[in-house]
């Protein structure tokens, strides 16, 4: 065990004996007069609830959380009164911009409003009332597959951090044990579309799993929040809304509607944790711009993994006649640029405005252009 | 009677529809947004802002621009574009795959999404499946154009 | 950077090359439709259940027929996918199927995710409106819930550390860590706010109680953390929920504490079912498993001196601080104490593990406490 208690208690005197007197009626009541803050906290808006929002308010809120959290390394509630001697959880994420973002409290209670469960929200049965002709159904299997890659690394990122953060960032972990769950639920839709459909799964991504083990494995919370949260949140909305719109089956879009919510609030905290952390932290600014500098190759892995382009080309054309293949070509290629375009507008928006001019990407698309 | 688009009458009367309909909407969860409906007629515009909080459509005004700083986002597109929407709604009891917004506007060429901050246009996604149940109640509508 | 992609993307013309001219001529590969993949044909056993996972266990594609040593994926591939050279190493701890599983794994997942409520707005706060409680039930449920929203993080932090140390192929494992995470971050944050609507706030941090979260978290495998957190913490914090609605001073407690016993009994149910799975299938692990029951027994033994929960909850049972109350309150307590440890031997026994209570110190202290509340005249 990496842990042993301080004693063994089972032996302890003090222990037993504290425990006796209570027992026996001679209570301390150490408790009874804690030295914390009274508050009886209400909903604002009856419809809404009591949201986190409203009782965001003095030694309790979350505006009141200091950037640098020093007085606590144990899993006490924030606010309540800390006694004796608390353990140290071993934390390594205790600087609020490491891990902020303005809307993760909005974020969280929006999450928890606009569930969906993939067992039963969706119509399976109207897949097999209206097959797909063969090819279509496979493009379909494989993107999906592509697709369970992704969500496999977006579970892995909330859930390898989430006990490495203090805990007086409730919220924020809060909104991460979300994050875990619509990585799940996203999962289980996709693997359930693709094998639903009867073609089975398709090929795993050799280029699409480095880049997102890159990203996964940023040393710093920031840095892979940009990545996952920003990035791959970003690109992965782009996806969802093109799949809906070019969607085979009924079956297809509603999957897609669904999804699109829930990487859109991804993309809401990948955001605004970066517009947090460069607001706070400005210095950073230029350590940012080398991570993505470096970093941002792994989105050209996705953008053109054959298992992600060729299904796509697929999807939208609809078949792989020629005509088909080539309106399909000419939507993914459209796709590929919005992917870009709105990566570099959320990446400016968050701060860094001259990225676009230095990135190597905006080049790598414009060829798509050039050789049309 | 027949409600004309565009016009304050035809949100409002969503509007009634959505408050008739709360079970779905409240099924959804809360949508949290003020977005602008720009409708092309005849070479000017008619512009409106739409403003929803928890479950409902709190507020509809006509205005004579939006302020793009004021709202999450814009969707605008030529009234053709948006009575060919409305009237698949009619006709099919909602938008389907060709006509509903997600694909009338991914690529901007029939519709067109304008925001000032991307972290609104996301709003337009986090909140898609209210907003296009919003959009489908125009099948429970007469529309006149 | 940890790790770095074997290659840059933006240098690599080849691949540069190869998906611009897909784009431009629209010629492809293809080579991914012939993937020596498994066709399959699920049908949803139960329309009313909707596409379960259950309904996919098929073939690779299904949870039965995962090898208790998973050797083929080591990667981000999702089980039954062509696995091609080249993918990276996701780097799994545990790629053994008997040190995860549990019977009906795929059954809790889907039982969470139809089941999971919302701390927001299926509570009836409004209904706190106007009630004010006596100010010893008010501190003492402030108290009650200070602890309980203390301890429940700690239910998310230490299985979600586990998640991506898992084989990728333990889906449904994953898929159960995930939606329990979600379950404990309702369960503090609907403790939390209750405190926080009380008047009082939150009380007091229980030192001692931390501790075994410390322990719980720094396991040194996923059957020890398992069996720490899901049957012995859990387990207690279940029959503590039970106590607590019956305890309840409003209809509002009452519906929480029923929302919440829920998922803990689900988390409980997984517990037992990978304890089970781990004794049958991994019977090496038995001994190990005692020397961490050892050392989760003696923290247990520490909560004994948790005054702040146990006199809170006296004065919760009793309804008051004067001697007739916390005489009640002692023999509830006594009760709820003594049910809190048969309640642990039976899961223990049930499981699979009868011997506990020859080894364990825990067992006698529960012996002697049955044997002074009989004497007391107090019934469990």
């Amino acid at each position: 065990m990496a842990f042993y208690a301080d004693k063994d208690y089972t032996v302890d005197e003090t222990v037993l004996e504290a425990a006796q007197k209570v027992m026996q009626g001679h209570l301390s009541l150490n408790w009874y007069e804690a030295k914390t803050e009274r508050i009886a906290g209400r909903a604002s808006d009856p419809r809404r609830g009591l949201t986190y929002q409203d009782l965001d308010v003095g030694s309790y809120g979350y505006t009141n959380i200091p950037e640098d959290v020093r007085t606590s390394q144990s899993m006490v509630s924030r606010g309540s009164e800390k006694v004796g001697k608390l353990p140290d959880m071993g934390y390594v994420v205790n600087r609020k911009s490491d891990v902020w973002s303005d809307n993760v409290a909005e974020l969280y209670e929006e999450d928890k409003a606009r569930r969906w469960v993939p067992a039963t929200d969706i119509a399976w049965n109207e897949l097999h009332a209206h097959p797909l002709a063969p090819e279509l159904e496979m493009a379909c299997a494989q993107l999906y597959t592509l697709l369970q890659e992704c969500q496999i690394v977006s579970m892995d990122f909330p859930s390898k951090w989430v006990a490495l953060i203090n805990q007086d960032f409730l919220e924020q972990k809060s909104w991460m044990c979300a994050q875990m769950l619509d990585a799940s639920r996203l999962f289980e839709v996709f693997r359930k579309r693709a094998l639903y459909g009867g073609a089975g799964l398709g090929r795993a991504s050799v280029t699409a799993e480095q880049g997102l083990k890159e990203w996964l494995w940023a040393d710093q919370f920031p840095q892979g929040s940009v990545s996952i949260n920003l990035s791959l949140a970003g690109f992965l909305l782009v996806v969802y809304r093109q799949v809906a719109a070019f969607a085979p089956t009924k079956v297809d879009r509603e999957i897609m509607r669904y999804a699109m919510q829930d990487a859109a609030r991804q993309t809401a905290y990948g955001l605004g944790q970066l517009r947090y952390h460069l607001k706070h932290r400005p210095l950073e600014a230029s350590a940012m711009e080398g991570y993505l500098d470096h970093t941002e190759h792994a989105l050209l892995g996705l953008i053109g993994s054959p298992e992600l382009l060729e299904p796509m080309i697929i999807i939208c054309g609809g078949g792989l006649e020629k005509a088909q293949v080539d309106k399909g070509r000419i939507a993914t290629a459209k796709f590929i640029r919005l992917v870009v375009r709105e990566y570099m507008e959320r990446i400016a928006a968050a701060g860094l405005a001259g990225h676009a001019k230095r990135s190597r990407i905006p080049a790598m698309i414009d060829r798509i252009s050039a050789a049309r | 009677m027949a409600i004309s688009f565009p016009s304050t009458e035809y949100f409002e009367a969503l509007k009634a529809q959505m408050a008739a309909n709360e079970e779905k909407f409240r099924r959804l969860g809360f949508i949290d947004t003020t977005f602008g409906v720009s409708v092309g007629v005849n070479g000017k515009a008619r512009n409106f802002v739409l403003e929803f909080e928890v479950f409902d459509l709190k507020k509809v005004s006509e205005v004579p621009a939006i302020d793009l700083k004021k709202v999450d986002f814009q969707i605008e597109g030529d009234s053709r574009v948006w009575r060919e929407m409305i009237e698949n709604i009619r006709r099919n009891g909602e938008a389907d795959s060709a006509h509903d917004l997600n694909t009338l506007a991914h690529f901007g060429e029939r519709l067109k999404i304008v925001y000032d901050d991307p972290d609104g246009h996301d709003k337009l996604y986090r909140f898609m499946e209210s907003i296009q149940e919003f959009f489908d109640l125009s099948s429970k509508l007469e529309v006149s154009f | 950077m940890a790790y770095l992609s074997t290659t840059d993307f933006t240098e690599d013309k080849d691949f540069i090359d190869k998906w611009l001219y897909t784009i431009r001529t629209g010629e492809m590969d293809l080579s991914w439709m012939k993937s020596a993949t498994e066709k399959i044909n699920p049908e949803e056993a139960n329309p009313r259940r909707g596409l379960t996972y259950r309904d996919l266990n098929l073939g690779t594609y299904g949870y039965t027929d995962i090898p208790e040593k998973v050797r083929a994926n080591r990667s981000y591939a999702p089980r039954g996918a062509e696995i091609p050279d080249g993918v990276p190493d996701a780097q799994p701890w545990v790629s053994r199927k008997s040190e995860v599983w549990a019977f009906n794994t795929e059954s809790y997942y889907e039982e969470a995710m139809s089941r999971q409520w919302n701390a927001t707005t299926d509570i009836p706060w409004d209904r706190l409106d106007g009630i004010e409680l006596p100010e010893v039930t008010g501190k003492a449920l402030s108290q009650l819930m200070t602890f309980l929203t203390e301890v429940e993080m700690i239910a998310t932090d230490t299985p979600a550390m586990w998640l991506p140390r898992l084989n990728p192929d333990f889906i449904e494992v994953r898929a159960f860590i995930a939606a329990q995470a979600m379950d404990e971050a309702r369960h503090a944050e609907v403790f939390r706010k209750r405190a926080l609507t009380t008047g009082w706030g939150l009380m007091q941090a229980s030192s001692i109680n931390e501790m075994a979260l410390k322990h719980l978290r720094d396991a040194d495998s996923f059957s020890e953390m398992s069996v720490a957190l899901h049957l012995v913490a859990e387990g207690n914090i279940l029959t503590l929920f039970r106590f607590s609605e019956y305890l309840s001073p409003t209809d509002v407690d009452k519906k929480i504490f029923r929302l919440v016993m829920q998922d803990e009994a689900r988390h409980v149910g997984y517990g037992m079912q990978h304890f089970k799975y781990v004794l049958e299938h991994f019977p090496e692990k038995r001994e190990v498993l005692h020397a961490h029951l050892d050392e989760a027994e003696n923290i247990s033994f520490a909560g004994a001196a948790a005054t702040e929960l146990t006199e809170s909850f006296i004065i919760l049972a009793g309804g008051g601080l004067k001697k007739e109350n916390i005489d009640q309150g002692i023999r509830v307590t006594t009760q709820f104490n003594l049910k809190q440890m048969q309640e642990h031997f039976e899961r223990l026994d049930k499981c699979g593990m009868p011997e506990r209570k020859e080894r364990s110190k825990l067992y006698k202290l529960y012996e002697m406490g049955r044997a002074a509340a009989e004497n007391a005249g107090i019934k469990l």
